[in-house]
Parts: structure tokens; C-alpha cells; sequence
């Protein structure tokens, strides 16, 4: 084997190695986090007394840890329906899974057939996170004429 | 053995396709009802856990056929029957996912919407996306969420060859472009058989290589990509440069890049180890004819492909290794950084493959190297894209290629097993 070739086939079996470790390390990274919206979604099932399966999860971005902030908004349908054909309820959770679990600390309701979670859709926010989350009464009535006027032109 | 492999092979392949025939999950994209005869003959909607288990199996099978056939290949007395055994496993593989839906990826509504656009609508696809006819065509709700704004990224090649089939409806179109991937597929493996045939390469070994990878089979044929039309370009430029037709070779990889860039890494490979003019000179014959025709079809921007390359570099996919890598050392992503650093060390790598096919190192080898470099390197990586230096693998004396190309396709596939540890439901 030339010198020019060995030195290739070095470097491409560390190449492979750190490959393998990013790999098994993403394939565990992303089991923990399933491992968690199953949690989640048990939670918003427990919570509410449905055992719906088409909910949505959110990582919302409390704070500025991004991604890693382990926080999770899951929203579903308050009575059976198509995904979002109903009034939805959604949860704000987070913090350790404790009996399959983890803890409810907050929500808000959102109209039916509404595709995004926004700020100015919610209302009824309750719990720890609802400073803040929903609109004022003022902003409301804003968005609500908003609405009316862009859906007479 | 080989005949258990071979079954295993097809179960998989039919238990894919059947489930998925069955109704829309997350794996089977919104689609037309164009398979739903093969929901009735059993099966159940297409899940992670089964769509996993029978993607490994495969794998598996895939693998220890090779093994079979490379370690066996002067043993084996009947090498006709062997031929004709691996022609027909093929053979029936592509034709099972053929007649199934489409599978994983919502691309081909992407490629279909472009042609409605051009042919139906009058409108750029180079400068609009699918969603300048929402409300217009039928094939706009098929088209994946993440597309809906954006251009075409494909050469005007590709464009032009879709539009015949953007006038056929959205099922008809549907019925075209897996016909295109079908015939696509069955060129580029006869290509590659001839290829390795005239460099004295085990022609089944090559065929079964390529023709049984669970990658080509499921996603690459699967998804009816556009990429096996490149690779069929790709190996026919290889197949000229065999009978010394050096233009008709530079000329081809011209094509192949005008329908997706990619291929276009294959020229200066094939410039510096051919060494004959003709070779420049076809490829200039080809780019100002396709050029000329693009220019006329789509204007500016359909011949623009670089700003196209540009804006889908940026993208960063979830299953691309600098996105895993991001990961392991502790980063939430990708950075602008990152980009900056992988396009550097793609030219590094590119520059020593250069180097090594101007001392006489083989230009087929170091066209493949640079393919599966672009795919490790690419943040936007997608399982087909791991597919472009397979079959330039399967026709060059260094067997480094082919280990590193099947490996870097099975971490793609360990990738996708965490809904097997923590199936969220």
C-alpha cells in the first residue's frame, strides 16, 4: 500500500469513527426527547380526561435556551374532531417525568380551525405562564376588528 | 442463503409498499389514490415500527447477498442461472415499487406542480413556487409544506422533460414521472452492467449492488426522484468515455447537470484523466445548446443554477451528518460558520482528488469520492442523495468507495431507528 493510501484510509476510518459516535449519539439525543413528548402527550390526555391521538407539540422558546429548554406546548381538540376542526385546549409543560409524566404549568384555548398557535388568537389563558401569553382585552378587541374588516374586503 | 436473502429482500419491499397503499400515514405523503387496489390485498397503515424493522431487514438481506455473491463468485458452477436469478430480483423489486404509491417524499409533487405551473398556467417555475396556483391546480395540496414557496431548483433539462407530463393531469402526471423514475432506474442499471462489464468488474455483483440497495429501491425509486434520471446520465458518460467517445461524454454530464447539478463534479475528473480536447469540446457543444434552449424556455433564471445550488445549501436537514455532528460537540445546530467551514473542506477534499486523478489515480473513483464528499458534507442531506456514488462504486478497482458509500448509507439508516426505542404515539 503507497504512503499517499494509507494515509487516506487512516483518515477515513477516523472519519468513520467520529461519524459512528455522532450517530449513536443523535440516535440517543433524539430517544430522550421522544422519550419526553410521549410524556407529554399523556399528560395532555391525563390533564384532560381525552384520550385523543391527534395532537400537536410545540418546543416553545421560554428563555433563550432554544431547543434545549425542554419546554413543550401540546394542543388538541376539547371535544372529538378532525385535527384543529375544534375549539383547542393547549398546555404549556415542562420539568422532569415523574411517573410518565411531567408537570402542567399553564394553558390557554385557541378557536377552532386555527392552524397556528399565535399570541393573538388565545384566550382563557390560566396557570403559571398566562402572564402575558394571551392578548390584552384591548388587543383582542383590536384583532377582532381586525378580522371583521379583513373579512368584508 | 442467497435465495433467503433475495426473499427477505422482496417481503420487505412488499410489506413497505402494501402497508403503504393502505391510507395516508406519516410516512406516505398526501397523494392521489393511485395504489388503492393494493390496500385491499391486506396490510395495515404504514407505521414507523414496521416501516423500520422491514427498511433494517433488508439492509440486512442486502448485505450478506453481496457478501454471497462477492466471496462465491468462482465458486458458483450455473453463473446463468445466477444472472438471471439477480436480473429477475431486480427486476422485480422496481416493478413491485412501481406499482405501489409514493413513498417518504413529497418531492414529486414539487416536480409535477412545476411543469402544471409552465405548461397549465403560464407561469415561471424558476421564479415562482407551487404557490402561485394554490387555488388553481389540483396538485397544490400534494406538494410538501417546506416547498410551497420556492422555485424550482432543477435544470431546464428536467423542466423541459416534465412538461409533456404536467398536461396529463395530476394522476396521469403522477403515472409519468414514476414511469420516468422507472425507466430511469432500469437505464442506469443496465448502464452500470455494461460499465462494469468493459472495466472487468463482476457485472452481477454491480447489478445487485445498485438494483437491491434498500436506499434505491425504497426511497430512490420509491419517491420517483428525478436523481435516477441524473445517475443514468451519469453512468452513460461513463459507458462513452469506455468506447473512447469523449464528446458524446462531456456532452452527457453536461445533461445530467442540467437536470441536477450535482453530476457536474464528474467533469474536471473526467477532463484531467482523459486528457483530450474533445472532451472540453463536447461539453461546451452541450452547455451552449442546453443553455441556448433554456434560455429560450425560461429565460435568465432558468439557466441559473448556481443561485439555485446556493439557496439549497443553505437548508439543514435533520438526518445530515454536520447537523449529528453539531450535536455531538454540544451545538443546538448548524451555524453560517459551519457552512463556511464544510465548503472548505469540501474544496480541500476535491483539490487532493484532483491531484491524485492527475498522478493516474481513476477518474470514476475520485468522481465517486467527490459525490459521497458532497452528501457527508451537505447539511440538506436526504437518502437519495446518499445514492449519487453508488453506482460509480460498483465499476472502480478501489473497493474503499463502496465500504465507505454503504457505510455512510447504513449510519443513515441507524439514524432513523429512534421511534423503534421511543415509538411516540
Amino acid at each position: 500500500m503507497s504512503r499517499v493510501r494509507l494515509i487516506e484510509t487512516t483518515v477515513l476510518i477516523l472519519l468513520g469513527l467520529l461519524l459512528v459516535g455522532a450517530t449513536v449519539n443523535d440516535v440517543a439525543r433524539q430517544t430522550h426527547v421522544n422519550q419526553r413528548l410521549i410524556a407529554d402527550l399523556r399528560t395532555w390526555r391525563a390533564y384532560t380526561g381525552h384520550g385523543y391521538h391527534n395532537l400537536s407539540i410545540e418546543q416553545t422558546l421560554y428563555g433563550e435556551r432554544g431547543e434545549r429548554s425542554q419546554r413543550e406546548v401540546v394542543c388538541g381538540n376539547t371535544v372529538p374532531g378532525a385535527p384543529r376542526a375544534r375549539i383547542q385546549l393547549c398546555l404549556a409543560i415542562w420539568g422532569p417525568v415523574v411517573a410518565g409524566r411531567r408537570t402542567v404549568h399553564g394553558g390557554w384555548y385557541l378557536p377552532a380551525r386555527t392552524e397556528e398557535d399565535l399570541r393573538r388568537y388565545r384566550y382563557g389563558c390560566f396557570g403559571q405562564v398566562s402572564a402575558g401569553i394571551c392578548p390584552t382585552a384591548a388587543e383582542a378587541r383590536a384583532e377582532h376588528r381586525h378580522a371583521r374588516s379583513g373579512a368584508g374586503t | 442463503m442467497a435465495i433467503a436473502c433475495a426473499l427477505v429482500l422482496l417481503a420487505a419491499t412488499v410489506e413497505i409498499v402494501l402497508d403503504a397503499a393502505r391510507e395516508h400515514s406519516p410516512l406516505v405523503p398526501r397523494t392521489p389514490h393511485i395504489a388503492g387496489w393494493l390496500g385491499s390485498l391486506g396490510g395495515e397503515r404504514l407505521g414507523y415500527r414496521v416501516f423500520l424493522i422491514a427498511l433494517i431487514a433488508a439492509a440486512v438481506a442486502y448485505g450478506l447477498l453481496l457478501a454471497l455473491v462477492r466471496t462465491r463468485a468462482q465458486d458458483v458452477g450455473d453463473r446463468t442461472t445466477v444472472r438471471r436469478a439477480s436480473i429477475g430480483l431486480v427486476a422485480l423489486l422496481n416493478l413491485i415499487v412501481f406499482a405501489g404509491p409514493i413513498l417518504i417524499s413529497t418531492d414529486v409533487f414539487s416536480y409535477l406542480a412545476y411543469a402544471r405551473m409552465g405548461v397549465v398556467h403560464g407561469i415561471d417555475p424558476y421564479t415562482h413556487g407551487p404557490v402561485a396556483i394554490a387555488g388553481h391546480d389540483a396538485v397544490f395540496r400534494y406538494v410538501g409544506h417546506n416547498w410551497l414557496r420556492v422555485a424550482t431548483a432543477y435544470g431546464p433539462i428536467y423542466t423541459l422533460l416534465s412538461y409533456p407530463l404536467g398536461l396529463l393531469g395530476v394522476v396521469g402526471g403522477l403515472w409519468g414521472m414514476k414511469l420516468y423514475a422507472l425507466l430511469a432506474s432500469a437505464a442506469t442499471l443496465a448502464l452500470t452492467w455494461h460499465v462494469a462489464r468493459r472495466r472487468g468488474h463482476d457485472r452481477i455483483f454491480a447489478l445487485l449492488a445498485v438494483g437491491a440497495n434498500p436506499l434505491y429501491v425504497i426511497y430512490g425509486l420509491g419517491g420517483a426522484h428525478n436523481d435516477l434520471i441524473m445517475l443514468a446520465l451519469m453512468m452513460g458518460a461513463v459507458a462513452f468515455t469506455l468506447s473512447d467517445r469523449d464528446a458524446a461524454a462531456g456532452a452527457t454530464v453536461v445533461a445530467g447537470a442540467l437536470v441536477k447539478a450535482t453530476v457536474a463534479v464528474l467533469l474536471p475528473f473526467m477532463i484531467l484523466a482523459r486528457r483530450r480536447a474533445s472532451t472540453v469540446h463536447g461539453a461546451l457543444a452541450a452547455l451552449v445548446l442546453c443553455a441556448l434552449a433554456g434560455y429560450l424556455a425560461f429565460g435568465v433564471h432558468g439557466i441559473d443554477v448556481v443561485s439555485a445550488l446556493g439557496r439549497d445549501s443553505a437548508f439543514v436537514s435533520t438526518d445530515s451528518f454536520p447537523n449529528e455532528l453539531a450535536h455531538l460537540f454540544g451545538k443546538p445546530g448548524v451555524f453560517p460558520v459551519d457552512h463556511d467551514l464544510l465548503k472548505a473542506a469540501l474544496v480541500l477534499i476535491v483539490l487532493h482528488l484532483l491531484y491524485r486523478t492527475y498522478r493516474g489515480y481513476d477518474w470514476v473513483a475520485a468522481s465517486g469520492w467527490a459525490l459521497l464528499a458532497i452528501s457527508v458534507t451537505s447539511t440538506w442531506l436526504l437518502a437519495w442523495y446518499i445514492l449519487w456514488p453508488l453506482p460509480l462504486a460498483v465499476v472502480t478497482r478501489d473497493r474503499r468507495l463502496l465500504v465507505a458509500t454503504l457505510f455512510v448509507q447504513a449510519l443513515f439508516i441507524a439514524h432513523q431507528t429512534s421511534p423503534l426505542f421511543a415509538p411516540v404515539s
